[in-house]
This record gives C-alpha cells, structure tokens and sequence, in this order.
C-alpha cells in the first residue's frame, strides 16, 4: 500500500466514525428541552410527573417538550449548578442547598422561596425508621436506637439533604424528651452517631446499604423512599416504623432564572414549577408517596398510607435553614463536634 | 505484550528440585484465585443480566436513556482512542529518540493520571473550564461548553487514558533506539516515510495492545467522568454511569444487562488482541529476536 | 560519482564535553581514509557531522565545492554502515536493500523491475546471492553487516561512512571482511571515511590514517608515514603494538593493480 493511499483511508475511517457518532448523538427530535436538577429520591416521583407536564404542554401549547433529569445527592447537585450545570429548574432535598446556589451565582433573588405557596414545597415528606420484617430488635422511637446493638443506617448530613432531615428530626426529639438541655440533646445525638457504622453520601446509597446488602437494624429514611423499598423488594421484608416526633421535610423547588432566560425557557421553567401544585399533579405526588399539599385529587388508598404523627418544622422550632446550617452542619458546627467516626 | 516476552523454562519441576505435589498445589492456587478474583465476577455479571430472562436482558437496551449512554460511551471512546495515538506517539517518540531538558518530567506527566484518583483529574476539570473555574467565565462569553456536557467527558476520558499508549510504547521505542530512523534519513527517506515505513512497524504490536487497553478504560471509565458529567439522563450518562443509574432505581436486571455488554466489550477486546498475536505469531518472534 | 570531501575546523561539544575541537581533514576523491582513535576521541561524532546526523556547533564540511550544509540528509546522499547494522527488522534482504531506492520522490524513483535488478546486482557483489527473502534475523552477523553494505550503496552513495562496520563481529570474520572491504573498495572506488579503534585493521586497510584523541586529529598520513615517524608521544604510544619490533615491515593489503 502506498503511503498516500494509506493516508486516504486513515482519513476515510475517521472521517466516517465522526459522521456516524455525530449522527448518533443526535437527540430524539424535541420542540423544547428542560433540565431539572433533582435529588436522589425523586427519580420516580419525576419520571412520572414529566409525562404528565409533556401531555398538559402539548395541549395546552402544542409544543413538544423533553424533560431532561439529573439526580444525585442534593448538596452535591447544589454544587453542580454552581459549577455550570445548566438548570432551568432546581428541585432539591432543602432550601439550605438552593440558598447556596442563590448566594453563589445569583442566578436568581435570595427570597426564592416566597415565589411559590407554601414556601416553594409542592409537596412534603417526613422522616421514618425502615426495619426489618416483625422489627427484630423492637425499635419503636428515637429512644430506641442508641440502645445496645443497634445498629443504624443514615447518610452523611455533610452531603446529603434527607440525612439533615434525619438529623434534626433527631435532635428535636431529644430536645423534647430530655427536657429541652441542648448538652444533653447533643449527647444523644453523638450517642446516635456512634450507632452507625456506614455513612452513605446520599439518601439512595443509604437505602441499597440497608435493604440490598442488608447492613444494619434500621434505615432512617424519607418517608417515600421507605415506601418504595416496600414496594420494590416487597412488603413482607421490611416494616415501616412511626417514631413519635418526626420532622416536615420540605424539599422546595424553583427557576434557576439567569439559566431559564438564556435558553429562552422562562415560561416553560415557570409553568413545570405552578402544575406541580395543580390536583392531577399532586395525584402524582401522593402515588410517588410524597404528602400532598393539595389532597382533594389525590387517591383515598395513597392518602391512608400517610399516618398522622407529631411534626416539628425547620422555620418554626429551627429557626429557618440559614440559622441550622450554621449552627449545626457548616465546618465547626455541632455535627462536627459530635460525630467522631467509629473506625 | 511482556507476556509474551517470558521464556519457559525447558527445565522440568523435576530437575529444579520441586516435587510434582508441590507443582500442582501452586498451579492449584493460581487457577482457584483467577478464578475467584476474576471469573467469577465476570460469570456473575451475566448471570444477574440473564437472572430474569433473555428477553428482559434485551429489553433494557430499549430504554432511550440506556441507548444514549451506550452511543455516548461509543462516541467519547471514537474521539479519546485517536486523540490518544497521535499524543501517544508523539510523547513517546520525543521521549525515545531525543534527548531534551524536562525530558524525566514528562515521563512523570505522563504517568500522572495513573496515579492520581480519576475524582481529582475530574475535579481539575472542574476548576479550569466551571461557571466559576479559570475559564469558566470565558468559556460561557463565547457559549462553549464543556463540563456537564459531551466535550468534558471527553477530555476526561481523554486525560485519564493518557498513558496507555505513551506507556506501551516508550520502553520499546527506547529499546529499540534511533538507528533504524538514522539509517532510513541517510538513504534519503523522508520523515513521514521513515515514521510510517520504519517506526511504526516496528511499534505496531505494542501500539494496537496500548489502544485496545486505552479503549477498554476509556469505555470503562467512571470516576473522572462522574464528575464532569453532571449526570443529565440521555444526555451526558455513559455506560458506567448509566449501570449505577439503574442500579439506584433498583433496577437490578437492567443494571447488569448494561454491565455485560461493557463487559462483553472488553472481552472481544481481548479476543481481537490474543486472535492477532497468535495469528501473527512468527512475525512477531522475528521481530523480538532481533 | 564520488566526491572529495573537506573538514574545516570542526567543533562540537556535548553539554560541556567536547567531543570535537577543531578537526580539519582532507580526504581526496576515491581515498579510503580511517578515523583511529581510542573510544572517547571524537571520532564518531566526526563520522556523524560529516553523515548529517550531527550538527556541528561551528565549522564546515564541503562535498566537492558545496558546502554540505546547505545540503539536506537526502540531497547529501551518504551511505552510512552502522556498527550494529541497523537493518530494518521487519523488512526481508531485499526490501532493506532497495529502501534508499523505493524512499525516493516518485520523480526519480526507478520502476519496481528496475530497484529488483540493482538489488540483485548489489546481493551479488556483497556475495549475498539467493538470500534476498531472508529476514535479518535469520543473517549471520557479517551477512548482515554485507546487507548493510549493500543497503548503503544502493543509493550510489557520493560518499561512504563506515562506523567500526566490523566491531560487533569475531575476530576470523572481521579479518576475512576486511579483506574484501579492501577489494570492494578497489572496484567501487567510493571515497570512503570509516571509524575504528582497531589499529591493525586502520594500517591494513586504509590509504591514509587520522589518529584522533581527545577531539583533535593528533595525525594525518599515510600508514607508513605514521609507523615511520609518529608526530606525538600520543600516536607513538597509540600504534606501539603494532610497530614492527624486529624492523620488520607491516603487513598492508596492497591495492589490486
């Protein structure tokens, strides 16, 4: 072979590579796309909502739409978007996350949350115990988990929005049940701490430490994610634990403005945001075993699985997220303090 | 291809002094260990893949998302492989044939993506070219993108498969020293006909066992590529990340289907590289005794 | 056809080493001329700067009237022997040998038939015959030093470069080479440069003899010249084994006719 026609056909085959990636690549044909950064947890909750959002669009504008999702833990995400990730919406486990994104890129104003009803949480969760089948270890309330042998599951609040749900919900049991001393309440919670042996980065990694390896007596998890193990590995695995104080969790949502504008998706971002608080979408929801905020389309049978519990609230007995995150989760905080790693 | 290089000895266990038991028991321990360490994951890989059946096996390469990540991975190895060659060659070749100042750093810049963890290489990524990185601000002025999208999982595939073939080939190249490519210029061939007549037959062996390992870890890559991704589904998912994807959505059958076809890759790499050695068995041994 | 080539005042240093100090020679058209020196002396970088693989930091080598500077490695057209053959391993006798021809632009490249014919011609004059599918592994080390040879004329070399051609082999080949290295020349006349550090083999092949030590020629002259008066106690001492003790007279190949 000569060298020029050696040459030709390197440049053919690389050339013909190209085109075929480049033709690969190429994504389904869509009117419109919207990127939703989200946590770990809500992968199915999207899944479903997105189709319903794309059929009401269509209708309603005749535009096709493409919902694009990125999932990870929600302090990590948070990261993503302050990095360059080009959200139009951010859907995350706390406000604390979007606040962080807010101060760091001021893509949209600091008030994000007055925005929506009921502080831009479309829908609330709370946290649970997730034992195994006939609770073997008779795990009943926060008390119980720092007895002996127990061992618990629980992400890292340093990196994953539902372990800082966990957390406070913790520390606003102690605080009521030992008589409101914070150096008590901070021994319970270094005792509770010490109690678990694997700290996941996020919610999700928890649940597959617990429920798939099997690891531990008790899984404190979102409410709707112990639902779903139920449901994926089956109810006669695990039972699902009330403790007697829990925590509102609410995981809020907003339009990453600056991004919206750009990719001229300010009206697309704004309408996915307000449907989720129409009746069909908080049907969705309440399948999703997420707590409504609007339940009078939501399904009797998904509504009786919410039990009623005594709930404590981040604004209310925490004093809002700017004010916990600080005091509890920044470097020097009480969880820096309190958490020394058992190994 | 050093495995090829090792002699057997003619000698028998016998004449050695070892006895035929202890013989048996180390070839025992050998295979029992490949066999736990490497084989069997791999079985197990497709046997979760299979567990429900093969038509479920195949349904999960229906999903467009999976598909995505499968032409994502396709399309980053197509454009990291040949990146890798000519950088490969060309970093190879200065550092075999010519002596320079710097010389014994670039060796070490080369290695540096081994051993460093693919995380940082990421992380690097996300200073440089981040809405608040070095050229982050520069790069959105000019609507570029890089990270969390195609182009920087690209250079992160890129970056870490680096020394695969620049690795493969410096030792050979040293070895083999300059004096094939000073005879070839003083009979008046040309650079480029030296470097494709002389060298590169020379290197050949060597060149396709560095690039199909550079394209085994650059299909197979997850760490670096997590990071830069930024994990927007059918979008920028490669194969990796799209296995652990499904295997968070405890879609086990999924996950493992996806993890076997990366797997197979990897296993018709190896088949292409054992077909040509044995198929160009004596050409190379010519070579080698040279 | 061969030309002269001259050397003047040739300087080159390896990061602070200096191999070459000042070296100027003449060597004439169709003069076989040996470079003898101990290792270290200079003497292949010499060989090389006159080749083109070095560049000489300062100093000139002119071919005939052109100065070898202006001149590309292909426009120079050397034939270089290496030490260690440098045969292409991957190529049979016959592909090493027609390189030089095949490498040339498209221009001047002779047909397919015609490289084949000089091939062969050039195998037989090396006394080669038959071996032209052989692969050089499968050559003894002075077949393959005679490939090289032949490689090397293939491309009607103005000039013959010679580096210790016969260093990596026995002493009974390297004797029997000589010889007709020596019968080689008489036929072909190219004027020849070739590097040794064997001072038997420079007093018997060579027309004139440039001793070379520590980057300078110590030297120049014809065998008998420098057996019958050394200019330095350097060469005196350098050539001391070979000298005839007994006033006898060293043996020379004397040239054919």
């Amino acid at each position: 072979m000569t060298f020029s026609l050696l040459r030709r056909r390197l440049t053919l085959g690389i050339a013909s590579l190209a085109v075929a990636a480049s033709v690969g690549i190429t994504p389904a044909l869509a009117d419109r796309t919207l990127l939703n950064v989200s946590y770990d947890p809500t992968r199915e909750l999207y899944k479903a909502y997105n189709e319903l959002f794309a059929t009401y669009w269509k209708e309603k504008t005749g535009e096709t739409v493409t919902i694009q999702q990125s999932h990870g833990g929600s302090g990590k995400q948070a990261r993503a978007v302050i990095d360059g990730l080009d959200a139009d919406v951010v859907t995350l486990a706390l406000g604390g996350d979007i606040d962080q994104i807010a101060k760091a890129t001021k893509k949209f104003p600091e008030d994000w949350a007055k925005r929506l009803p009921h502080n831009s949480s479309p829908y609330t969760s709370t946290i649970v115990f997730l034992v195994h089948k006939g609770n073997p270890k008779g795990i009943k309330d926060w008390g119980d988990l720092v007895k002996e042998g127990v061992q618990v599951i629980t992400p890292n609040p340093k990196t994953s929005g539902g372990a800082r749900w966990n957390y406070l919900a913790a520390w606003a049991w102690a605080q009521k049940n030992l008589g409101g001393d914070e150096a008590k309440t901070k021994q319970y919670i270094a005792d509770l701490f010490q109690h678990v042996p694997v700290l996941d980065t996020g919610a999700r990694g928890s649940t597959t430490t617990f429920a798939q390896r099997g690891v531990g007596d008790v899984l404190l998890s979102w409410e709707n994610e112990a639902f779903l193990v139920q449901q994926e590995f089956g109810a006669d695995k695990f039972d699902i634990v009330i403790p007697s104080l829990s925590i509102r969790a609410e995981p809020p949502v907003t339009v990453v403005d600056a991004n919206a504008k750009a990719k001229g998706n300010e009206d697309l971002a704004k309408a996915y945001l307000e449907y989720l608080y129409t009746p069909a979408a908080q049907k969705v929801i309440a399948k999703n075993f997420y707590r409504p905020s609007d339940e009078s389309a939501a399904d009797a049978e998904d509504l009786a699985r919410f039990p009623k519990l005594e709930l404590v609230s981040i604004d209310a007995d925490f004093g809002g997220w700017a004010e916990t995150q600080k005091k509890h989760f920044a470097d020097g905080g009480v969880f820096d303090e309190i958490y020394k790693p058992t190994n | 291809m050093s495995d090829a290089t090792i002699q057997f000895p003619s000698k028998t266990g016998s004449e050695i002094g070892e006895s035929f038991a202890v013989k048996l028991v180390l070839i025992a321990i050998a295979v029992a260990f490949l066999a736990a360490v490497l084989l069997l994951p791999l079985v197990v890989v497709f046997m979760e893949g299979f567990r429900k059946g093969a038509e479920n096996f195949f349904a999960a390469f229906s999903d467009p998302d999976t598909l995505s990540a499968v032409r994502l991975t396709l399309l980053v190895a197509a454009i990291a492989v040949p990146f890798n060659i000519v950088f490969g060659l060309a970093a190879s070749w200065a550092i075999a044939k010519f002596n320079f100042k710097g010389k014994n750093l670039l060796l070490t810049l080369i290695d540096l993506p081994f051993s460093i963890s693919p995380v940082i290489s990421g992380l690097v990524f996300i200073l440089l070219f981040s809405a608040h990185g070095w050229f982050g601000p520069w790069l959105k002025a000019n609507n570029v993108e890089i990270i969390f999208a195609t182009p920087g999982i690209v250079l992160a595939t890129v970056f870490v498969t680096f020394p695969f073939v620049a690795r493969e080939l410096i030792p050979l190249m040293q070895s083999q020293g300059t004096t094939e490519e000073e005879a070839a210029l003083t009979l008046g061939a040309s650079g480029w006909y030296t470097f494709f007549y002389v060298t590169l037959p020379n290197i050949r062996w060597a060149l396709l066992y560095g690039v199909l390992l550079c394209n085994a870890r650059a299909m197979g890559e997850f760490g670096a590529v997590s990071v830069v991704s930024g994990h927007i589904r059918g979008l920028t998912n490669t194969m990796p990340l799209q296995i652990e994807i499904l295997y968070n959505e405890y879609n086990f059958t999924a996950a493992f289907a996806v993890a076997s076809l990366l797997a197979g890759l990897a296993l018709v790499t190896l088949v292409i590289k054992s077909l040509l050695e044995w198929r160009y068995a004596s050409e190379l041994a010519a070579s080698r005794r040279h | 056809m061969s030309v002269s080539v001259t050397i003047k005042n040739l300087k080159k240093a390896f990061s602070a080493f200096p191999a070459l100090q000042g070296v100027s020679l003449d060597v004439a058209e169709g003069e076989l001329v040996a470079l003898l020196g101990p290792s270290g002396s200079g003497k292949t970088t010499l060989l090389r700067s006159v080749a083109g693989l070095e560049f000489p930091d300062s100093g000139s080598v002119f071919f005939g009237d052109t100065d070898a500077a202006q001149l590309t490695l292909r426009e120079r057209r050397i034939g270089f022997v290496f030490q260690h053959y440098a045969l292409f391993r991957h190529m049979t006798v016959m592909d090493n040998i027609a390189f030089g021809l095949r490498a040339r632009p498209r221009k001047t490249r002779p047909s397919e038939t015609q490289i084949k014919a000089r091939v062969l011609e050039l195998l037989s004059l090396v006394q080669l015959d038959g071996l032209e599918a052989r692969y050089p592994s499968q050559l003894s080390g002075g077949q393959r030093q005679r490939v090289a040879l032949a490689r090397a004329l293939a491309i009607d070399p103005r000039v013959l470069l010679l580096d210790e051609p016969f260093g990596a082999l026995d002493a009974k080949v390297r004797k029997d080479l000589r010889r007709w290295l020596r019968q080689l020349h008489d036929k072909t006349r190219h004027t020849t440069l070739f590097v040794t550090h064997d001072q038997e083999e420079a007093f018997e092949l060579a027309d004139r003899i440039a001793i070379l030590n520590n980057g300078h020629i110590e030297q120049i002259g014809t065998p008998a010249e420098i057996l019958r008066a050394p200019a330095t106690d350097f060469v005196a001492d350098f050539i001391d084994d070979i000298r005839p003790k007994d006033g006898g007279k060293v043996t020379r190949l004397r040239r054919a006719g």
